[in-house]
């Protein structure tokens, strides 16, 4: 599973705009709990200067659930880079993930 | 729209019904005697364009500013500036109704181009649900639409059914009254499985074009534990949004009037029992082209102006100036009712509408102007607009509201040539209270115009055919003639009237010699008699006498015999 960390994918590039992502989860759901850990795990390994992550519990900020459109859980929006992008799941399909998050797949896999 | 409570009020009281609440739409509560289910789901289906936001929009409108029933709006579809937008058109400022609490629109979606990575609930939807309804204490909500929910998480239908039913549980759990749009209806309901939830009420809206003529009609499909007009019905979005047509209840209940009121025509009050024709009934004028149908109903209206009532002209044939420049031919100035407001105009081509259209445009100048009469000029012209054939029971619909809205409504009707006099295209004829048959009396190289009443409940009223003149005084009606060669009209009428003077003073004459020839006999006979007389007299006077000669020789007789029998007994008593 783990891999080598690549400092070098986004450096070389013109848009080194730091990574700002927002999830939605409820609560205690396992799926929740599953995503959250999932980001982060995914995020360490492949943004070694950092992200910023907001995790919004939707029974806590409902109001923040409908301004932004959300429907199902757990959602997870990248803020930036624009163009904002919008994932639904835990995070099985870490592919697919990576690839929205335009992160470099995992050589692992 | 205050009407709506009260519909809602009579309904609970006849019958221990499920309570409703009213949409605000026109039409559609009078057909569902009050509304949708009060804390059920009405599920209102259709095609795209079909208007479902709007109905749900409309309701959620109703409640809040007639109803004190705030509203959720949750749309899935466009953004919330596209439904501003869309309303916007109707004169309806979301804004302002979201600022005073009344409403909440919640049309915010990102779901659509969302990528999905795993497993994933609709816990959103119903925190987005439930936050909404608290903060405004909502008691409507809008769902709009199961589709584009369905389409926002197409690869996991499975997952959206089951959390789509778990809001609908909470939504009856919380008693909240909910307008639902779908697509397509009860057999994809079926296939969701949801059936069992929305089941309650099921509208169907649709869209489709007729003859070339784009029609939209709704239809109840099913409502639990309520009657419903169960027929299809036009209905339109016009500037006030969604009209279902026409404005009827289902009843037969409308108020009667018994008060009169005059024709405009000279004679033709007298031909309906002397006063006219009832107040808010339906008249029907009926004839082939050029018999007067335009100028009888103009009649009408200028009578009606007359007693200071508004009327309203529906005009489908002819233009307002055209109108008014042939009926001023004929002394019928409309032009200053005009000016002095009671009467007003609505010319259009037939054919620029569908058949709704026209009807929704009629209802919506009745409720502007507020008329005591209306003219359709001509009726039959409307069932051109449109080959649906259901125009008979619109138009039929049309009469009823007019009738309960207590307008006396003044229609004609073209019948084609050839076709049977006595029958209307649109079969709308078993409606009408008056009706009026304007034909053409032929022969002698003329044609004339007559009339006659064909029908007119509730009245005695004439069995005559009268001549109809149209000229520079005015219209009038005046007997026929109807004589020992059949009904003589026009110059033949006055031919025969002139003739029959003539003949008349022939017999005169005639009779007078007559009379003196019998007098000569007269005298002739009488003297005869004189003569006759004094013959007799003499005839007595000689029996006369030779009855007296002869009595006084019997005498003489009797008495020799006498004398000669006295004689002859004293010789017998000395005998042998």
């Amino acid at each position: 599973m783990s891999s080598p960390a690549e400092p070098h994918t986004r450096e070389g590039e013109p848009t080194a705009v730091r990574l700002q992502l927002t999830l939605f989860v409820s609560g205690a759901a396992p799926s929740s709990i599953r995503a959250v850990r999932r980001l982060r795990e995914v995020c360490d390994r492949h943004c070694p200067d950092g992200y910023d992550l907001d995790v919004v519990d939707i029974y806590q900020q409902p109001e923040k659930v409908a301004s932004r459109g959300v429907l199902a859980v757990p959602t997870l929006i990248r803020e930036r880079p624009l163009p904002v992008r919008v994932m639904i799941g835990d995070f099985t399909d870490e592919q697919r993930m990576l690839a929205t998050l335009a992160l470099p797949a995992s050589k692992v896999d | 729209m205050t009407s709506n409570n009260k519909l809602h009020d009579s309904g609970d009281r006849t019958r221990v019904e499920l309570p409703k609440s009213a949409t605000g739409i026109t039409g559609f509560d009078e057909i569902t005697l009050g509304g949708v289910p009060t804390g059920r789901p009405t599920l209102v289906s259709g095609p795209p364009g079909a208007g479902k936001s709007l109905f749900g929009l409309q309701f959620l409108i109703h409640g809040a500013t007639r109803c004190d029933e705030p509203g959720l709006y949750l749309g899935f579809e466009g953004s919330r500036a596209d439904l501003a937008a869309d309303v916007g058109a109707l004169g309806i400022d979301l804004d302002a109704l979201e600022q005073g609490g009344g409403l909440l629109i919640d049309a915010q979606t990102m779901e659509r181009e969302a990528v999905q990575t795993g497993e994933f609930d609709l816990e959103a939807l119903m925190v987005r649900a439930a936050y909404g309804v608290k903060k405004i204490g909502a008691k409507r909500v809008v769902l709009d639409s199961l589709e584009s929910l369905f389409a926002a998480f197409s690869s996991t239908p499975e997952v959206v059914r089951s959390e789509v039913l778990r809001l609908f549980r909470w939504l009856k759990d919380q008693g909240l009254t909910a307008v639902i749009t779908g697509e397509r209806g009860e057999d994809a309901l079926i296939r969701h499985g949801m059936e069992e939830f929305l089941s309650d009420c099921v509208v169907l809206l649709d869209h489709r074009v007729v003859d070339e003529v784009a029609t939209r009609r709704l239809r109840i499909v099913k409502y639990r534990g309520s009657t419903h007009g169960r027929n299809e019905y036009p209905f339109l979005i016009g500037p006030d949004g969604l009209e279902v047509l026409p404005i009827t209840s289902l009843g037969l209940n409308q108020q009667v009037r018994n008060d009169r009121i005059s024709t405009g025509v000279d004679g033709l009050d007298e031909m309906l029992g002397g006063e006219g024709v009832f107040r808010a009934s339906s008249i029907l004028i009926s004839g082939t082209s050029g018999t007067g149908k335009t100028t009888i109903a103009s009649s009408f209206a200028d009578a009606a102006c007359r007693r200071g009532e508004t009327v309203l002209f529906f005009g489908f044939e002819e233009s307002q100036p055209e109108i008014l420049r042939n009926m001023a031919s004929v002394s019928l100035d409309l032009n200053h009712w005009i000016e002095q407001g009671l009467l007003h105009f609505h010319c259009e081509r037939p054919t620029t509408l569908g058949l709704e259209d026209h009807l929704a445009t009629m209802q919506r100048l009745i409720r502007k102007f507020t008329p005591t009469m209306v003219v359709i000029d001509p009726v039959s012209s409307l069932s051109r607009s449109s080959g649906a054939p259901d125009v008979s029971s619109m138009l039929m619909r049309q009469i009823y509201y007019l009738k309960s809205a207590g307008i006396t409504a003044v229609m004609t009707a073209l019948n084609q040539g050839g076709t049977e006099l006595e029958h209307t295209e649109m079969s709308i004829s078993s409606l009408v209270d008056t009706w009026l048959l304007a034909i053409t009396l032929g022969g002698n190289g003329e044609r004339n115009r007559g009339m006659y009443v064909l029908k007119s409940r509730g009245m005695a009223h004439s069995n005559q055919i009268r001549e109809f003149l149209i000229d520079d005084n005015g219209v009038s009606l005046i007997p026929v003639y109807i004589g020992p060669n059949g009904v003589l009209t026009g110059s033949a009428r006055a031919a025969q009237e002139a003739a029959e003077r003539a003949v008349e003073l022939g017999l005169a004459q005639e009779s007078g010699e007559l009379a003196a020839a019998l007098e000569l006999r007269r005298e002739a006979v009488e003297q005869h008699v004189i003569a006759l007389r004094a013959d007799f007299d003499a005839e007595e006077n000689l029996t006369g006498r030779l009855i007296e000669t002869s009595k006084a020789r019997e005498d003489a007789l009797m008495l020799g015999r006498q004398q000669q029998g006295r004689q002859r007994t004293v010789k017998p008593e000395t005998g042998p």
